[in-house]
């Protein structure tokens, strides 16, 4: 059964419109004037529990959008979800138990204390028992690697170090599903790297289903099978990730190493790679050849490029 | 789950919370030496207007001096629990609005109101509490002819109760950053008039008093708990001040949920 279901569902944002000037801002004092944003345009799909799942799309796509109405904290203007089979809109507590949300670009943790004090608070929110917050707690902080730092205040600890804490906060209810809006935002690359290692971990070892979101390809190369891409709004693309470079590549990249040592590299429609394959080993003393997709962040840029001039 | 264990565990949750902030504030000891100071100069500044006043006169609207000097006690002291447990909680919603760090405390599985309210303890304010009790002690030695036990105990229902009104009233003003983000001024705007709880209502004009009565509770929270302390008190306002009391933990709390249903609507 699945764990998320997502039916035509849509939110749309009233953004008063300011205009320049004086003049403008006074008169928009008596008569405001708004208009509508659709920032999520009738969205479908479904997940299974276990599921890791990359959400893509530029900045503004309506990912954040879509995560906010699945804990919850939105309500959707139509359409449906559901989420481990309660409405979010109310946020039942039997829901809000069950889920957790980690944003990248914000906070949750006591600035002036040490992690552990903050930890001590989801407890008595959360109820959990007081053995099994200990025993889920120092695995936690096993695996995240933060054992020195948990009784050091927050405010004196470096931004990679305190998304591990943010993380480890946020996991200790146990929480069957993740939202994690960006966590790697603004990390080194070897914290990411941890930080998506722990993901997979995390994921494998209590089955959590997690959803993503993420600027950064690698992050959901390295986690995800699944993605749903969503740019203006709307469900571009939902499948594979490899299906997704097949769908999306429209070019191809060849690179010959000739006798002489020279190298070329052609870039050719997809549908061309044969013959100028071909047509390249002809003509030319080739010693070694590779033919490649372009890099999947090119990929999804030239598509979303794509996408931004047709609309 | 049974009434009394959901109880129970509110009363947990805040004290869990309560511990926390503390521990929090005792980093920052050297607070506690510049809060009092600052307690004593406020209380020592507010003496002084009133030495000068009783050198003129011999009452003020129908006090004496050590009642008034009671009413500044407790004028002090709860100021000093406002700015301990309410202000700080309050400022932070606004805040939270602002910046969407709301949504951290909506994710939550307990009530976002009670939540939202007990978050944060700005301890060292408490200064105030220590500091209006010794004047408020100091005024009921020189009244002693008049105190009763029942008075004693008036006093003490009588003051939480105008604190739950203080409450609510900044909870609506809290939830009223849902609809305008902006409401910075209103703690300034609200300490102003809060000075104005160092005497009784009764001295001020009558929009005034009323002002200070029913829309910011502040003769709730200050005059009447005097009047109760000092033995000047009739038991209408009593009847007036719990009811009224009731009635605005019903609306803040309506106000409140109406700001989150907003909240989920429209934020971005």
């Amino acid at each position: 059964m699945a764990i998320i279901e997502v039916g035509d569902l849509s939110k749309t944002f009233n953004v008063p419109v300011r205009e320049q000037g004086l003049r403008a801002s006074i008169r928009s004092l008596v008569h405001r004037q708004t208009r509508e944003v659709i920032a999520v345009d009738a969205v479908s799909f479904t997940i299974e529990p276990g599921e890791v799942v990359g959400f893509l799309g530029p900045n503004g796509a309506g990912k954040t959008t879509t995560l906010k109405m699945l804990s919850g904290l939105l309500h959707p203007t139509s359409g449906r979800c559901r989420v481990l089979g309660f409405e979010p809109k109310g946020r039942p507590a039997e829901l809000l138990r069950q889920i957790t949300l980690v944003m990248g670009n914000r906070n949750q943790l006591q600035w002036d204390l040490p992690a552990l004090d903050s930890f001590e608070l989801n407890r008595a929110i959360y109820r959990i028992p007081r053995a099994e917050f200990i025993a889920l707690r120092d695995e936690l902080i096993e695996l995240l690697e933060i054992g020195d730092l948990v009784t050091k205040p927050v405010r004196n600890l470096s931004l990679g170090e305190r998304m591990k804490m943010e993380i480890a906060g946020a996991l200790l209810h146990r929480p069957k599903v993740l939202f994690l809006d960006e966590p790697t935002i603004g990390l080194d690359i070897t914290m990411q790297r941890r930080i998506r290692s722990f993901v997979a971990d995390y994921n494998s070892r209590f089955g959590a289903t997690v959803i993503l979101t993420s600027h950064y390809m690698a992050d959901v190369q390295a986690l995800c099978k699944r993605v749903i891409v969503i740019h203006h709004g709307r469900l571009v693309f939902d499948g594979d990730l490899s299906t997704l470079s097949e769908r999306f590549t429209t070019q191809r990249t060849i690179t010959a190493r000739l006798a002489d040592g020279e190298e070329i590299t052609l870039y050719t429609p997809r549908a061309e790679t044969a013959s100028a394959t071909s047509r390249l080993l002809a003509d030319h003393d080739v010693v070694d050849l590779t033919i490649e997709d372009p890099p999947i962040d090119d990929v999804i840029e030239q598509f979303f490029a794509d996408a931004g001039d047709a609309s | 789950m049974s009434g009394d264990e959901l109880r129970g565990g509110r009363v947990r949750l805040a004290a869990t919370f309560f511990r926390v902030g503390v521990m929090n504030e005792m980093q920052y000891r050297v607070n506690f030496f510049l809060q009092l100071v600052q307690s004593l100069l406020t209380v020592g500044t507010g003496l002084i207007v009133l030495a000068v006043v009783f050198s003129k006169t011999n009452e003020l609207g129908g006090w004496s001096r050590p009642q008034l000097l009671a009413v500044m006690g407790v004028f002090t002291l709860v100021g000093g629990i406002i700015r301990t447990f309410i202000q700080p909680n309050m400022e932070r919603v606004v805040n939270d609005v602002r910046e969407g760090k709301l949504d951290f405390a909506l994710i939550k599985p307990a009530d976002a109101q009670l939540l939202v309210s007990i978050r944060d303890v700005r301890f060292w304010q408490l200064t105030d509490v220590l500091v209006g009790l010794a004047v408020l002690t100091v005024a009921l030695v020189q009244l002693r002819s008049t105190m009763q036990w029942q008075h004693v105990a008036a006093f003490i229902a009588l003051l939480l109760s105008g604190l739950v009104s203080i409450y609510c009233f900044w909870l609506m003003l809290a939830s009223a950053s849902f609809w305008l983000v902006r409401i910075n001024e209103v703690q300034e705007l609200f300490d102003g008039l809060f000075r104005a709880g160092q005497y009784p209502v009764g001295i001020y004009p009558g929009w005034l008093r009323y002002g200070l009565t029913f829309i910011i509770p502040l003769a709730f929270a200050i005059t009447v708990p005097s009047e109760a302390i000092t033995g000047r008190l009739a038991w209408q306002p009593v009847i007036v001040m719990i009811a009224f009391t009731a009635v605005l933990l019903v609306v803040s709390r309506w106000f409140w949920s109406r700001g989150l249903r907003r909240y989920g609507g429209a934020s971005a």
